[in-house]
C-alpha cells in the first residue's frame, strides 16, 4: 500500500470501519511510514479532542416537558389504549420500598439461572436497557450520588445479600457519579452510574454464579449497547448509548479491575 | 404496544440525542428547540412504523428531515452544497482576506465555533460520529447517503477541521471553556 492510498482510508481506519484486509494493510503501512504515522496520530488527537471538549448538547428541561405535554395532549385526544405493562407493575411495586419478596427469590436466583438460555440472555439484555431507560425517564438515575466508593459501596451494601466491588474511573475519563438498587432477571441488583463525554453508563453488578450462560458479549437493543463481562467475582453488564467498542473495553477493565484493593 | 406507548418508551429515552443533533445542525438553542419539537410530532405520528429497527437512528432520521424541512423554509441558501473550493477559500488561513485575520484572534474561538463553521454535509457526520457514536451503516441511514460517502464526507470534515484557522488559533491547549 502506499501514502495515497493509506491517506484515503486513515480517517475509516480510525474509526475501526475498514474491511479487515485494508485495515490490515494500513497497519503494516503505518508501521513502514513515519508520515503516515504521524497523520494517523494527529487524526487520533482530533479525536480525543472532539469527544472530551466538544459539548454533547443536552436537551433543556422545557422542552422535555413540552414535549410531555404534547404526548398527552394527543393521548387526551384519543381513547386510552389498553396498557399492559407488566414491568412497570414490577418496578412501582419495587420502588414502593418492598424489598420482602428477595428472601423467596434468593432461591430462585440459583435454581432460575441454571436453565438461562439464548433466550433468556436476550430477555436480560432487553430487560437491562428497559431499566437504564426508566431511570434516564424517570429521573431516577442515581439514589446515592457520589463519586467515593467508600460511600456507593457501603450503601448498595446494605441494602444486598452481596457487597459489589465499587471503583471511580476518573482517571481514565470515567468518572463514578453514584449508584442505586434496580431489579434484573427477578433479583435486586447493584447499579454502578458512571459518566463519560455527557453520556451515562449504567453498570449492572451481579455475584458471578457457575450456574449461569454466559451473556453475548455485546447486543444492541433500541439503539443501546449492552455490553457483558465477568471478572472480581462478579458478573458485570454495562448499558450506555456510547459507542460498542468504547463500551466493550469499559466494561472489561471494571470487572477486572474493580476487585483491586 | 400502541405509538404513545412506543413514542415514549423508545423514542423519547434519545431525546438528548435528537436535540443535539439539532442543536449542531441549526447553531441556535431555539431553532433546536424547534426542529425537535416539530420532530417529535412526527414521531409520534409514525411511530407505528418502527417496528424492531433501532430507535435511535429511526428518530435522528426524522430529526434531520425535521431540520432540512426547518432550514428549506427559514434559510434555504444554506442547504446548497458548497464545492470544495469555495470551502478551501473560506477556510485557508493564507488568504488575505481581513475576516481571516480576525479568525486567528485566539481567545474569541473555541473548538464549537470550528465544528459550525464546517459545511452542513460534514457538520452533520462528524457530529453523528463523535458525539453520538454511531457506526457508519447507523449514519448513512441517518443522513440518507451511502456509506461510502460517509467515509468520504468524514475524511473530508476531519480535514477541514485540521486545518481550520480556529482550531489552529486555540492551539492545543484544552481550554475547556465552550461558550
Amino acid at each position: 500500500m502506499n501514502c495515497a492510498d493509506a491517506s484515503t482510508l486513515l480517517s475509516a481506519y480510525t474509526d475501526g470501519e475498514t474491511t479487515m484486509l485494508q485495515g490490515h494493510s494500513v497497519k503494516r503501512h503505518l508501521a513502514s511510514c513515519p508520515n503516515c504515522a504521524g497523520a494517523y496520530d494527529d487524526m487520533l488527537a482530533l479525536r480525543a479532542r472532539l469527544r472530551t471538549q466538544a459539548p454533547r448538547h443536552a436537551a433543556p428541561p422545557e422542552l422535555r416537558a413540552r414535549v410531555l405535554a404534547t404526548l398527552d395532549a394527543v393521548r387526551a385526544s384519543t381513547p386510552p389504549p389498553a396498557r399492559p405493562r407488566v414491568r412497570s407493575e414490577r418496578w412501582r411495586w419495587l420502588s414502593g420500598g418492598a424489598f420482602a419478596g428477595c428472601a423467596a427469590t434468593a432461591l430462585a436466583w440459583f435454581v432460575g439461572t441454571a436453565v438461562i438460555d439464548w433466550r433468556a440472555n436476550e430477555d436480560l439484555a432487553l430487560e437491562a436497557v428497559t431499566m437504564h431507560v426508566h431511570a434516564t425517564l424517570g429521573n431516577q438515575q442515581i439514589q446515592v450520588a457520589s463519586s467515593d466508593r467508600h460511600t456507593v459501596k457501603p450503601w448498595l451494601s446494605a441494602r444486598l445479600d452481596y457487597s459489589p466491588p465499587v471503583r471511580d474511573f476518573a482517571q481514565d475519563g470515567f468518572p463514578l457519579v453514584g449508584g442505586r438498587i434496580d431489579y434484573l432477571d427477578r433479583h435486586p441488583v447493584a447499579t454502578l452510574v458512571y459518566r463519560v463525554r455527557n453520556h451515562t453508563i449504567d453498570v449492572y453488578v451481579r455475584p458471578e454464579t457457575a450456574t449461569r450462560a454466559t451473556p453475548l458479549a455485546l447486543r444492541t437493543i433500541r439503539g443501546f449497547n449492552v455490553a457483558h463481562a465477568t471478572g472480581s467475582g462478579m458478573d458485570w453488564l454495562a448499558v450506555s448509548d456510547v459507542n460498542a467498542d468504547e463500551l466493550t473495553a469499559f466494561v472489561q477493565k471494571v470487572a477486572r479491575e474493580s476487585g483491586m484493593p | 404496544m400502541s405509538d404513545h406507548t412506543t413514542f415514549e418508551q423508545l423514542v423519547l429515552p434519545h431525546l438528548d440525542a435528537a436535540y443535539n443533533l439539532a442543536r449542531w445542525l441549526a447553531r441556535d438553542t431555539h431553532d433546536a428547540e424547534d426542529v425537535v419539537q416539530d420532530a417529535c410530532i412526527r414521531a409520534l405520528k409514525y411511530a407505528g412504523s418502527l417496528h424492531g429497527s433501532d430507535a435511535r437512528a429511526w428518530f435522528l432520521t426524522i430529526v434531520r428531515n425535521a431540520f432540512y424541512d426547518w432550514l428549506g423554509r427559514n434559510r434555504p441558501v444554506e442547504i446548497v452544497h458548497e464545492d470544495d473550493e469555495k470551502i478551501a477559500a473560506r477556510i485557508d488561513p493564507s488568504s488575505p482576506n481581513p475576516e481571516h485575520e480576525a479568525l486567528r484572534r485566539a481567545e474569541m474561538y473555541s473548538l464549537s465555533d470550528a465544528i459550525e463553521a464546517l459545511p452542513l454535509q460534514y457538520r452533520e457526520v462528524l457530529v453523528l460520529r463523535e458525539l453520538e457514536e454511531m457506526s457508519y451503516k447507523e449514519i448513512a441511514r441517518v443522513a440518507d447517503i451511502p456509506i461510502g460517502t460517509v467515509m468520504s464526507r468524514l475524511a473530508r470534515a476531519r480535514a477541514l477541521l485540521q486545518r481550520s484557522p480556529m482550531l489552529q488559533a486555540i492551539g492545543g491547549q484544552a481550554t475547556g471553556s465552550e461558550r
